[in-house]
């Protein structure tokens, strides 16, 4: 055999090994990938919740905990350090390890780790991703997660209202924790530069508008802005004008009523705001930025907003607050919940006993005081409330809380795609009827069916 | 061998046979047309045994392939049978649906919309990618100084900035109430806006703040170009009386073309995945719809609304548009090279 001819033999060899050798590679890489990238098993669920875990609780365990909260640089990075804080102090056979992640984000993260098997084993979800996030993730509900005797006993001292709210089929999820419910904040100093007196401050929608038009008549700054195109995506205050209109997003029999007569009511109520000048033309980042440079005369909004308006006012303008105003006069404010559950994904029954240990911890009365004192948020507890009922803080959350007893219980959309009608419903509905003049009944009309045919 | 030998041997063909063989060299002292003698290569590979001298070179190349394989042609492979799928990302059991996905992609009017606009931010950023830095770069070249440096690292500058960083900043310039660029037409008597919530200049307010990101990198790269052009070529020019826009039009800009080519070609192929970083941050695709893409309405599918099989329909749709655009740009190139 020449060199030549063993060569051209080589080169065949060579050229068969490669013809062999990529598609194996990528036979390889396929199945890595898939790997990477496949869901969980049936194996990997959740330990079935007991109900009375009785994992050692004195061994040390570390748990993740994510939370939109944590790692940002205002009032609720600070209170969740604080919290986290506390809790490591009481209980140091416990480590917390925080994740942060954007609020928008909240979901789309729990689904790669969980899909990716490592889901954090405690997770702050908001409420409007919530019924999604129960139906589609191993969630063990927190009540079951929880001895009996231990859940009946700590949650006996919160707002029954909001239990009885965030309880489905007899079963809490999520337990409440960073909640909050829509209020209205009043620029006193703007109130009184237009002749209105802020002590009796705007009682339904109409009375916002009149008020609006004053205050940008008399000083040139914007009037009042109703947060209905949440930047988070999150309808509770679309859901809230509804109910005070008499409406709902969904039916008792779990159809989808939005295109009716109440919800085309409400939306053109607030679209009247914005159509007269009473409300500027802007997503909410926009409006309470503008608020909180002591711009705007009223902001009716999540009273989760509450300290860092407080610190943005003081030395600069009185800031007020009012309920959230009546949609139509005569028919009662309905405003519904926001804010966050804690809800826990931990799969093996030491972490799941720990996870509620943190949850109990942090809902607590030491924690409730640092969720209402140092965020903002409800206090949930009475005793809390009781106790820090002469706190600026408080004085300003007292509209709120006087309507806890009447709170909406939040609706969500009947199907694994209810985040995705619930940004449908923002997107396609909300924003170009109350920023852009989008005809109310025949905008609600093509996105209720829209969203009909999203969730079946 | 010594050149009066090699002079002495008939002659050869031209190419790298008329040249002296270096000492030691297989053809040394022999015809260019006998055969090689095996060389140390081969020789070791003969030692070594048929099959590990196969193997070598593989080995060689194992990182590279291995690498792409794992990284690009198997997330392809799996993106491919994904969007066969209907999976929710974690459900243990995904169903087989066919085409379904990429069916229902095609009569879904949010990614018509979404494709449309894709090809309008290539539109709108092409003069961005081509034209301004182009212009910019000839006149930093034509005036070569200190200020020439300071003006080129201004320009840089977001370039270097993370791009949500940058995003956000633009944020707060362009806030609707009490924003800087308000505040500015607010001034000078011109009517104040929502930029980035109205839908007639959402999409040219994206395309400038992404423009604004990138223009400057192009520069770079168009005076890379330009240092090859000779000034002397120049100044005979001006000698025989042309302008500077004449020499500048038909001396410098023809030295740039290939340039222009290779950042037009950028610009279609990447406008989209430029873009994708604002509209999740500043607009989230609306208002409307008007600042959607292809890559921001695929991140909606697989991760916003977790239809990962959708969203890998699109993903396979984006590929196949993208090498149907090479297969454009390159097969003339190729028929012209071998024509």
């Amino acid at each position: 055999m020449t060199s030549h001819v063993k060569g051209q033999d080589q080169m065949r060899q060579r050229t068969r090994w490669g013809t062999r050798l990529v598609p194996a590679l990528l036979a390889v890489a396929g199945l890595l990938a898939a790997a990477a990238c496949g869901g969980t098993t049936d194996d990997e669920k959740p330990v079935a919740a007991t109900g009375a875990a009785t994992p050692n609780a004195d061994k040390p365990v570390t748990i993740s905990f994510l939370s939109y909260n944590y790692g940002t640089p205002g009032i609720g990075g600070k209170g969740t350090q604080s919290l986290l804080d506390a809790f490591h102090k009481a209980h140091p056979n416990i480590t917390v390890k925080p994740q942060g992640v954007a609020v928008a984000d909240v979901l789309t993260r729990l689904r790669t780790d969980t899909a990716a098997g490592s889901p954090p084993d405690v997770a702050q979800i908001g409420w409007s991703k919530m019924a999604e996030a129960v139906r589609t993730l191993p969630i063990v509900p927190v009540q079951k997660a929880a001895p009996a005797d231990e859940w009946s006993t700590h949650v006996a001292g919160l707002s029954p209202s909001i239990m009885k709210a965030v309880t489905q089929d007899g079963v809490v999820a999520a337990m409440p924790y960073t909640m909050s419910i829509p209020v209205m904040y009043i620029n006193a100093d703007l109130f009184k530069a237009a002749g209105l007196d802020p002590a009796n401050p705007p009682k339904t929608l109409d009375d916002v508008r009149a008020a609006g038009l004053a205050i940008k008549k008399a000083t040139g700054k914007e009037g009042a802005y109703v947060a209905v195109v949440d930047s988070g995506k999150s309808d509770y205050l679309t859901q809230s004008v509804i109910a005070s209109a008499g409406g709902s997003l969904v039916g008792s029999d779990g159809s989808v009523t939005l295109d009716q007569k109440p919800a085309v009511d409400a939306l053109t109520a607030v679209a009247g705001l914005t159509s007269s000048g009473a409300m500027p033309k802007v997503d909410t980042t926009a409006a309470v930025a503008s608020f909180t440079k002591g711009e705007m005369g009223m902001l009716v909004g999540s009273t989760a907003l509450l300290v860092s308006a407080q610190q943005a006012a003081e030395g600069h303008f009185t800031l007020t607050t009012a309920p959230f105003p009546q949609v139509k006069a005569g028919t009662p404010a309905r405003p519904t919940y926001s804010g966050a559950g804690l809800a826990i994904l931990a799969k093996d029954p030491d972490r799941q006993r720990a996870a509620w240990e943190f949850i109990k911890f942090i809902t607590s009365d030491a924690g409730f005081e640092i969720i209402t004192s140092q965020i903002g948020y409800l206090p949930l507890r009475q005793t809390i409330e009781t106790k820090l009922a002469d706190t600026p803080t408080v004085k300003l959350l007292k509209p709120a809380l006087d309507q806890l007893a009447t709170v909406t219980p939040y609706t969500s959309f009947p199907s694994d795609h209810a985040n995705e009608a619930v940004v449908t419903l923002q997107d396609d509905a909300v924003e170009p009827i109350v920023l852009r003049g989008a005809d109310p009944a025949g905008t609600l009309s093509s996105v209720a069916d829209k969203i009909r045919k999203l969730v079946g | 061998m010594t050149t009066s030998e090699a002079g002495a041997q008939p002659a050869l063909p031209r190419g790298r046979a008329d040249r002296p063989a270096p000492r030691g060299h297989a053809l040394a002292g022999k015809r260019a047309d006998e055969p090689p003698a095996p060389g140390p290569l081969a020789a070791s590979t003969r030692r070594a045994g048929g099959w590990r001298g196969a193997a070598t070179p593989w080995l060689f190349q194992a990182p590279v392939l291995v690498s792409l394989a794992v990284w690009v042609y198997g997330p392809l492979v799996f993106t491919g049978v994904l969007s066969l799928l209907d999976w929710d990302l974690i459900s243990p059991h995904p169903e087989f649906v066919g085409l379904t996905n990429y069916r229902q992609l095609v009569e879904d009017p949010e990614f018509g919309n979404a494709v449309l606009r894709t090809g309008l931010y290539v539109l709108a950023l092409l003069p961005f990618a081509t034209v301004v830095p182009m212009a910019l770069a000839i006149m930093l070249w034509k005036r070569p100084g200190r200020a020439s440096g300071i003006y080129r690292s201004l320009l840089f500058v977001p370039v270097m900035l993370a791009p949500v960083a940058n995003a956000l900043s633009w944020r707060f310039v362009l806030d609707p109430l009490g924003g800087i660029v308000n505040e500015v037409f607010g001034g000078l008597g011109l009517p104040q806006r929502d930029w980035l919530g109205d839908p007639s200049f959402a999409l040219p307010a994206i395309t400038l703040i992404t423009a604004a990101k990138f223009v400057a990198m192009h520069l770079l790269l168009y005076g890379a170009a330009l240092a090859a052009v000779d000034r002397r070529s120049l100044d005979a020019a001006r000698v025989d009386g042309a302008t500077e826009w004449e020499i500048t039009r038909h001396l410098v800009v023809p030295q740039l073309a290939r340039t222009t080519a290779l950042l037009a070609f950028l610009c279609a192929v990447f406008a989209g995945q430029w873009t994708f970083t604002n509209i999740v941050v500043l607009t989230d695709g609306g208002p409307d719809g008007t600042t959607d893409n292809v890559y921001f309405r695929l991140f909606q599918y697989a991760f916003t609304f977790f239809d990962a099989g959708t969203g890998a329909a699109a993903a396979m749709m984006i590929v196949a548009g993208l090498a149907l655009a090479f297969a454009v740009v390159s097969l003339p190139r190729r028929r012209r090279a071998t024509g």
